[in-house]
C-alpha cells in the first residue's frame, strides 16, 4: 500500500519502520529534515509537504504531540487536507482529546476523506518491538482498510467506537496507567522507609490481585533507578489534563486522577518534566525527606 | 463621565444601577433588550451593540460569564473594539483566565485602548449594597482615572499588579474560598453523622481560630438548608476549570483545589448547577448514603 506517516519522533519513527518491514512504500515529510534520513535505506520517498504526502498516499498516519499539532499537520496551510483526495484515510494516532479528534474527523468528512483516531499504548518498547496496543475510532469499513498497517505496528487491535471512542479509550488507558504508576512509587517508598527491601516487595506482589503491567515494567525501573524515558511525564501530565477536562465537561468525579494530575504538574514545575513518569518517585521521596 | 456597561445579570444589573444613581451618563446593551428596559426607563441610553455603546463612552465596563464571552463583546464583529477610540478604558470585571486578560488588553492598546482587569468577590449581595471586593490588573494610572467609578461598586479596590494580575486574584480568592466551602461541609456532615446538632457546632467554631465569612455565609446555608444560590455553583465550578489550568501550565500541584473540583463535577452531574455552592454537603451526604 502506499503509506503517508508524518511525525517521526520516539513513537512515530519505529512505528513507521515497522510498516516500511511490512511491504508498503512509505511517503514523509517531516520538519527537520534529519528525521528523514534513518529512512532512506528502507526506500522511502520525501516530500516538501504534508499536503504532498497526501497527494501520493492511501493512508495517512500523524504521530505527533498534541491536538493543535494535529490540526496543524491536517488542516492547516500546506496540510494533509490540501492534497487528500476522496478515498483516503487519515490515521491520527496521536493522544488528544476526543472532542478534538471528532472536529477533525468532520473536517475531513467534508471533503470525503476518512478519519480514524487510533492512539495507542504500550510506549517506545512496544513501538519498536511493534507489540503496541491500538484503539481505534471511526468508521467499521475504514478501520477495515487500515487494519493490516495496524497489524504492522501492534498486537492488540481494537475498533472501540464511532469518531473519539478511540480517543476515550486512550483517556481510559492514561488513568488507568497515571493513577497505577504513582500507585506503586507510593507502594515502593512505603517498603524502602519501613526498611523492607522494595525488590523483595515487589517480588511478593507480582503473583496476586496487586500483579499488573505497570507493577512488572515501571516498578522494575523504579527499582534500577532508571527513569530514562519512555513516556515523559509531561507527556503523562498533558494526557490527564485532557482526561479532567472531560471529567469537567461531564460533571464527572475523578479524586485519584485529580490527585496524580497534581503530582505530574509538581514534577513538571520542579524540572522532572523531561524524565519518565516513573520519576515521580523521585518527587515522593522529595515529600517524605528520602533524598 | 460618559459611562457604558455591559452584561446586565444578577451581579451586573445592581453594579450599572449603582453608576446611574451616581449621575454619570450611563448607555447599556444587552443581548436580550428587555434585561436593559428598567435601567432605560430610568435614563440609560440603549445601544444596538458594544461597537455603538464604544463610540459614546470613555469608561465600559464588562460583567460576563466566560472568557469566550469576554473576547465575543470585545474582538467580535460587532465588538467594542470597532468602536473604541483612543483613551477608551475597558474594565472587565468578569472572572476569566489571567492569559485571555492579557491577550484582550493587548488588542486593545493597538488602538491605544486601556483595559483594567477587575474581578469582583462579595456576591450578589455585595454587587447590591456596593461591598464588593475589587482586585484590579493593568496600569496604575488607569485605575486611577476610573477609581472614583469602582468606588461606587465596592469598598476595597487593591491594585494587584500588571494585566491579568487581578485575574489572577480572583483564582487564588475562588481556591481559597470553595475550598473553605468543602471543609465547612465535611465538618458539618461529621458532626451530623456523629449524632451531634451541627448548627452549635458551627456557633461553638464562630469564634475561635477556625471562624471565616465562608463558615458565617456557606455554613449558615448548610445548617438552614437553604440551597437557593447566593452564588450559583455553575460558575465556581467554571472558574475551577480556569485555576486547574493555570496549575497545570505553570507546574503547580494544587492538590486541595483539585479534589474540590471533583466534588464540582459530582455537584454538576446531580443537576444542582444552579443552586448555592453549599450544595457540596449534598454531595457528600450522597456518596455516604446520609442525604437529608
Amino acid at each position: 500500500m502506499q503509506v503517508g506517516f508524518i511525525g517521526l519522533g520516539i513513537m512515530g519513527r519505529p512505528m513507521a519502520i515497522n510498516v516500511a518491514r511490512g511491504g508498503h512504500q512509505l511517503h514523509i515529510w517531516a520538519r527537520r529534515p534529519a528525521a528523514l534520513e534513518p529512512f532512506v535505506q528502507f526506500g522511502a520517498r520525501a516530500h516538501v509537504s504534508a499536503a504532498e504526502v497526501a497527494r501520493h498516499a492511501e493512508v495517512v498516519f500523524t504521530v505527533v504531540a498534541d491536538a493543535p499539532d494535529v490540526e496543524e499537520v491536517v488542516l492547516g496551510e500546506g496540510g494533509i487536507a490540501q492534497g487528500a483526495k476522496p478515498g483516503l484515510v487519515v490515521v491520527d494516532m496521536s493522544t488528544i482529546a476526543p472532542s478534538a479528534a471528532k472536529r477533525i474527523g468532520a473536517r475531513l468528512a467534508e471533503k470525503g476523506v476518512d478519519f480514524l483516531d487510533a492512539p495507542v499504548s504500550g510506549g517506545e518498547v512496544g513501538a519498536i518491538n511493534a507489540t503496541l496496543s491500538i484503539m481505534v475510532g471511526g468508521k467499521a469499513e475504514a478501520f477495515a482498510k487500515v487494519k493490516p498497517l495496524f497489524e504492522c505496528m501492534g498486537k492488540n487491535i481494537v475498533h472501540v467506537g464511532d469518531s473519539g471512542a478511540g480517543q476515550v479509550a486512550k483517556a481510559c488507558n492514561q488513568i488507568a496507567t497515571g493513577v497505577g504508576v504513582l500507585a506503586v512509587a507510593e507502594a515502593l517508598s512505603l517498603a524502602k522507609k519501613s526498611g523492607v527491601d522494595p525488590a523483595k516487595v515487589r517480588e511478593a506482589l507480582m503473583g496476586g490481585f496487586a500483579y499488573s503491567r505497570v507493577l512488572e515494567n515501571h516498578g522494575q525501573r523504579m527499582l534500577d533507578r532508571n527513569f530514562k524515558p519512555g513516556f515523559k511525564a509531561w507527556m503523562h501530565q498533558k494526557d490527564l489534563r485532557i482526561v479532567l477536562q472531560s471529567a469537567y465537561e461531564l460533571g464527572l468525579c475523578l479524586p485519584a486522577t485529580a490527585a496524580t494530575a497534581q503530582m505530574f504538574n509538581a514534577m513538571v514545575g520542579s524540572g522532572l518534566g523531561e524524565e519518565d513518569s516513573i520519576a515521580v518517585l523521585k518527587l515522593l521521596e522529595r515529600l517524605s525527606g528520602q533524598e | 463621565m460618559r459611562v457604558g456597561f455591559i452584561g446586565l445579570g444578577a451581579m451586573g444589573a445592581p453594579m450599572a444601577w449603582h453608576l446611574l444613581d451616581a449621575g454619570h451618563e450611563l448607555a447599556v446593551y444587552a443581548r436580550r433588550s428587555d434585561a436593559a428596559a428598567p435601567l432605560v426607563g430610568a435614563g440609560a441610553i440603549l445601544c444596538a451593540s458594544p461597537r455603538e455603546l464604544a463610540a459614546r463612552c470613555e469608561v465600559v465596563f464588562t460583567m460576563v460569564t466566560a472568557g469566550a464571552d469576554v473576547e465575543e463583546v470585545v474582538l467580535g464583529a460587532q465588538g467594542l473594539i470597532h468602536g473604541a477610540a483612543p483613551g477608551l478604558v475597558l474594565v472587565d470585571m468578569s472572572t476569566i483566565a489571567p492569559a485571555t486578560a492579557r491577550r484582550i488588553a493587548a488588542r486593545l492598546a493597538e488602538r491605544g485602548a486601556d483595559m483594567l482587569d477587575a474581578p469582583v468577590s462579595g456576591g450578589t449581595q455585595g454587587a447590591i449594597d456596593a461591598s464588593l471586593a475589587i482586585m484590579v490588573g493593568g496600569k496604575a494610572h488607569v485605575l486611577e482615572r476610573v477609581r472614583p467609578l469602582l468606588e461606587k461598586l465596592g469598598r476595597r479596590i487593591v491594585h494587584i499588579g500588571d494585566h491579568g494580575a487581578g485575574q489572577v486574584a480572583k483564582a487564588c480568592n475562588q481556591m481559597v474560598m470553595v475550598a473553605a466551602i468543602q471543609a465547612a461541609a465535611e465538618a458539618m456532615l461529621l458532626a451530623r453523622a456523629s449524632g451531634v446538632d451541627a448548627a452549635r457546632v458551627r456557633a461553638a467554631m464562630a469564634g475561635g481560630s477556625a471562624d471565616s465569612r465562608v463558615l458565617d455565609v456557606f455554613g449558615g446555608r448548610m445548617a438552614r438548608r437553604d440551597f437557593s444560590a447566593g452564588v450559583e455553583a455553575r460558575l465556581h465550578h467554571k472558574d475551577f476549570a480556569i485555576v486547574m489550568d493555570a496549575a497545570h501550565d505553570l507546574g503547580v500541584p494544587a492538590t486541595v483545589a483539585a479534589q474540590v473540583w471533583q466534588q464540582l463535577n459530582a455537584l454538576a452531574s446531580q443537576g444542582w448547577g444552579r443552586d448555592d455552592t453549599s450544595r457540596l454537603l449534598c454531595v457528600l451526604e450522597r456518596a455516604c448514603g446520609r442525604g437529608a
